[in-house]
């Protein structure tokens, strides 16, 4: 099965303090660590289990800058095949649709069964994965919980709903799924993957190599634009517990109980 | 989220900007080497640390190592990390592709085990000794031997150990008394019992490769008489699958301050007779072999070291930023004044600046001597070999005697900021510290590490190393002092630094004088001035980065921690050589009281 998985650079918030910037519209990014968003991990994780089983190849995808290339190289030192950084200066802040536009040329160079993308990012907004399947005109499912392979035409996949409740659902193939996490645990990453990938080429495609007309993406395509970016100020109920540890928890499984939390 | 392990920016800033580890994949040797690589390898490395490492070294202190019928179970929460580290590559990460390693920079392989040993230094000590017996298979073993272990040691699938201490033979080696025969077949019936074996039996991996010294019969007395053998847990077929058990037995385990995850045990060779090794290196050559792993084996107790100091200061740094305790000594009498983040308190903003500067100097020392070991192997020019030779020689008991002790009083700080909370169970602070207190005692003392010091290394080549290491410290005085704002700190090094020559000379004219002993009974002393002149000079260092970084191109977050660096080496400076400087005076006073007292008027008899 030949499986795409598209992932994000997200800075690392496990290396960072995040803090918005000064004129309010982004985050501080001077000086930020990043790393590849936590979904997309498991939904790579995922493409190899199901490459290792069945065969094929996995493929990771990303639109980003140059430095994007280290998610990329990072996901094949785990175990994914290929690589492609999808990467032009008429791409930069584009908006999710202006993604999925990007993403959408590159898919349509190849020829792929399986289509995946992490549930969310911890940047993001959740849409680039059901926007996709739409540009393709392909099934899509999200918040995947899991994944069983039927046939070379179609899988069962099941999906997480409100409540703890779940759903299974029988999609055709090719089909965009996005992945939530839980769905596997992600390999580490071992010393013989990074060198096994140090010194790979990973090819680089453009917009003109992608025939995307420049104004379809980036800024220039963009109709949802962000305009604040702010930490709340701290609401009224707040309550700090107090005491020893054993006290916090009982002060904390009696506030639970009666606010209804656990019975 | 916050930091406990390591400081990814400081760790970052002494591999690229100070030591600038990623030129060395210039080399054919290190090709692959380049930052990103490297980066991801510390990115991969502190994943595994932080997600899998560091929850088990609670549990293995609590669970401990059980011992029951002659077999040792490793603490149940180790299993499973100790499969992802073997399966991940990390056991030998600088050693040769060929036997299991993974060819890259000794300097990056101490910052991946720096964070490592930061999550769980009890765990690290079942690689660390594996592959310290890897190397012994590696530099003395035959083709056969070779081929027999050292993929599986080398990669961890079996673990690793060295049999050197008895009852009567701890610190003097020497006076070991376990024998070995030579048989028919080549191979030697060895018989003796060893103490305080680490990881000496276990089940984390299916077989144990143990180096053992012992004296052939009719060897020479005392350490000329000493050999090495190696001596398979269960032994190997000659084609590579395992055979019958050796006869080597663990007859028991310590009950320890700390590192209750690894067992001490003692080792019965050869109990039924039928404890059966070969010949490792050349016979009564033993202890120069032993000695060769045991200098890698001393920079790896430092890095263990750096490993609990590093993580003990994170975990005081973050709860002193939290802890909210008194008002601001400012606050006069106003009873309505706040309570402050327990970090506004002058006190603990000492104890803080003290294990940041330790820390930071250590962390530089140890990725230094990487470096230097690393430039070593890709030199082809013998004289920049022997240079780097020389200066791992010379700092190796600096590395392992110094910074063991520094790291233990970071410890003891980190447990002081936390107050009552550090010693107790709930915070990692006391763990830290007990299990940071092995350093000071194991791979030698830092006692014998003050006699290597003072008695071997100081006088190599006529004290050239010396000479030569202060030649290096003097260089970056010359740039520090080019440098507008750093003249003043660069003056106070270089003080430092004359008065260590003074110092070093008088004491090594004394050490081989009829007044030796008194000379020695201020080797650790010396050894102590001189880790801290070395500091000094690593701090300095850095701050001339971060002057020049500050002056042209910081980045906004990188403010803060570029100016952090010149507040460390001004602290440093001004607070602690002048202490050092009293310490010098005091061991040129070479006061005559510690030799001269009589056995009996220590009194308590």
């Amino acid at each position: 099965m030949e499986i795409l998985v598209c992932i994000k650079m997200v800075p690392d918030t496990a290396e960072n303090e995040i803090e918005p910037n000064s004129d309010g519209t982004d985050i501080e990014r001077d000086d930020l660590v990043y790393s590849v968003n936590e979904w997309d991990n498991y939904a790579v994780e995922e493409a190899i289990q199901i490459r290792d089983n069945i065969g094929g190849s996995v493929t990771v995808v990303t639109a980003g800058d140059e430095n994007s290339e280290e998610i990329l190289r990072r996901e094949m030192a785990m175990g994914a095949d290929k690589g492609i950084l999808l990467s032009d200066e008429a791409f930069l802040n584009s908006d999710g649709k202006g993604i999925a536009t990007i993403l959408r040329a590159e898919i349509e160079k190849g020829k792929y069964d399986l289509i995946l993308t992490g549930a969310q990012a911890d940047d993001g907004a959740a849409q680039v994965g059901g926007m996709l399947a739409a540009m393709l005109d392909i099934p899509y499912a999200s918040l995947v919980s899991s994944i069983e392979i039927i046939d070379d035409t179609r899988i069962k996949v099941g999906r997480e709903i409100e409540g703890g409740n779940r759903e299974m659902n029988e999609i055709d193939l090719p089909c965009v799924l996005s992945i939530q996490t839980g769905i596997n645990e992600p390999r580490y990453v071992g010393i013989r993957g990074i060198r096994k990938v140090a010194s790979l080429d990973i090819p680089v495609h453009n917009a003109s190599e992608l025939n995307i007309s420049p104004d379809t993406v980036g800024e220039a395509g963009s109709m949802v634009k962000k305009i604040d970016y702010f930490v709340p100020e701290p609401g009224e109920g707040a309550e700090i517990l107090e005491g020893s540890n054993e006290e916090i928890i009982e002060k904390l499984v009696d506030l639970l109980k009666s606010n209804g939390g656990i019975k | 989220m916050t930091q406990i392990l390591t400081d990814r920016r400081d760790v970052d800033f002494v591999l690229f900007e100070q030591m600038k580890v990623d030129k060395l994949s210039k080399h054919e040797r290190f090709k692959i080497a380049n930052k990103k690589t490297l980066k991801l390898i510390i990115s991969e490395g502190r994943n595994l640390a932080i997600n899998e490492l560091f929850p088990a070294h609670v549990a293995g202190d609590r669970e401990g190592c059980k011992f029951e019928n002659g077999k040792v179970i490793a603490p149940e929460s180790f299993r499973k990390p100790y499969k992802l580290f073997q399966e991940g590559g990390w056991v030998s990460l600088a050693e040769d592709i060929e036997w299991g390693g993974q060819g890259m920079p000794v300097a990056i392989t101490y910052a991946a085990n720096e964070c490592f040993n930061a999550a769980n230094c009890t765990f690290m000590m079942y690689p660390e000794l594996t592959h310290g017996a890897g190397k012994l298979i590696e530099k003395f073993g035959t083709d056969k031997q070779k081929s027999l272990y050292l993929k599986n040691v080398f990669t961890g699938k079996w673990g690793g150990t060295m049999l050197l201490t008895e009852q009567e033979a701890g610190s003097d080696v020497g006076a070991i008394s376990t024998s070995a025969v030579k048989n028919y077949d080549g191979t030697y019936s060895i018989t003796g019992n060893k103490i305080f074996i680490s990881s000496g039996e276990h089940d984390l991996t299916e077989n144990i490769i143990h180096a053992v010294l012992a004296r052939v019969e009719g060897a020479p007395a005392g350490t000329k008489g000493i050999s090495l053998f190696l001596v398979p847990r269960i032994r190997v077929n000659d084609d590579g699958t395992l055979g019958e058990p050796n006869d080597v037995v663990c007859t028991g385990i310590e009950d320890k301050m700390g590192i209750h995850g690894n067992p001490s045990c003692s080792l019965s060779l050869g109990d039924k007779g039928n404890c059966k090794g070969t010949l490792l290196g050349k016979e009564n050559k033993g202890l120069q072999a032993m000695f060769i792993m045991m200098n890698e084996a001393r920079l790896t107790v430092g890095v263990q070291a750096l490993g609990c100091a590093t993580a003990s200061y994170l975990h005081a740094l973050n709860y002193a930023r939290e802890r909210r305790q008194g008002k601001s000594l400012m606050s006069g009498k106003d009873q309505n004044a706040p309570s402050i983040q327990i970090i506004g308190h002058p006190d603990v903003r000492r104890q803080l600046l003290t294990m940041k500067v330790y820390v930071e100097g250590i962390r530089s020392l140890i990725y230094y001597l990487g470096m230097c070991i690393d430039q070593m192997h890709v030199s082809d020019n013998e004289d920049e070999k022997a240079k780097y030779q020389g200066l791992v020689d010379l700092l190796t008991p600096v590395a392992k005697g110094y910074v063991t002790d520094k790291a233990f009083e970071v410890c003891n700080h980190g447990i002081q900021v936390f107050g009552g909370y550090g010693y107790i169970k709930d915070y990692p602070a006391e763990q830290l510290l007990r299990d940071c207190r092995i350093t000071l005692i194991y791979e030698g003392t830092n006692g014998i590490q003050a006699i290597d010091f003072l008695g071997r290394k100081l006088g190599m080549n006529k004290g050239k190393l010396f000479y030569d290491l202060l030649g290096e410290i003097k260089k970056t005085i010359t740039k520090a002092g080019q440098a507008a704002g750093l003249e003043g700190l660069a003056a106070g090094v270089e003080k430092a630094v004359e008065k260590l020559k003074k110092t070093a000379g008088i004491l090594m004219k004394a050490a081989v004088s009829p007044k030796a002993l008194n000379a020695f009974a201020f080797a650790h002393p010396f050894l102590e001035v001189t880790g801290d002149v070395i500091m000094s000079w690593m701090l300095l260092s850095r701050a001339v980065i971060a002057d020049d970084r500050l002056k042209t191109k910081a980045g906004k977050k990188d403010i803060p921690f570029y100016e952090g660096q010149i507040k460390s080496v001004e602290f440093f400076v001004e607070s602690i050589l002048p202490v050092t400087s009293g310490k010098m005076d005091s061991i040129l006073a070479m006061s005559a009281s510690i030799v001269d007292i009589q056995d009996s008027s220590f009194g308590g008899k």
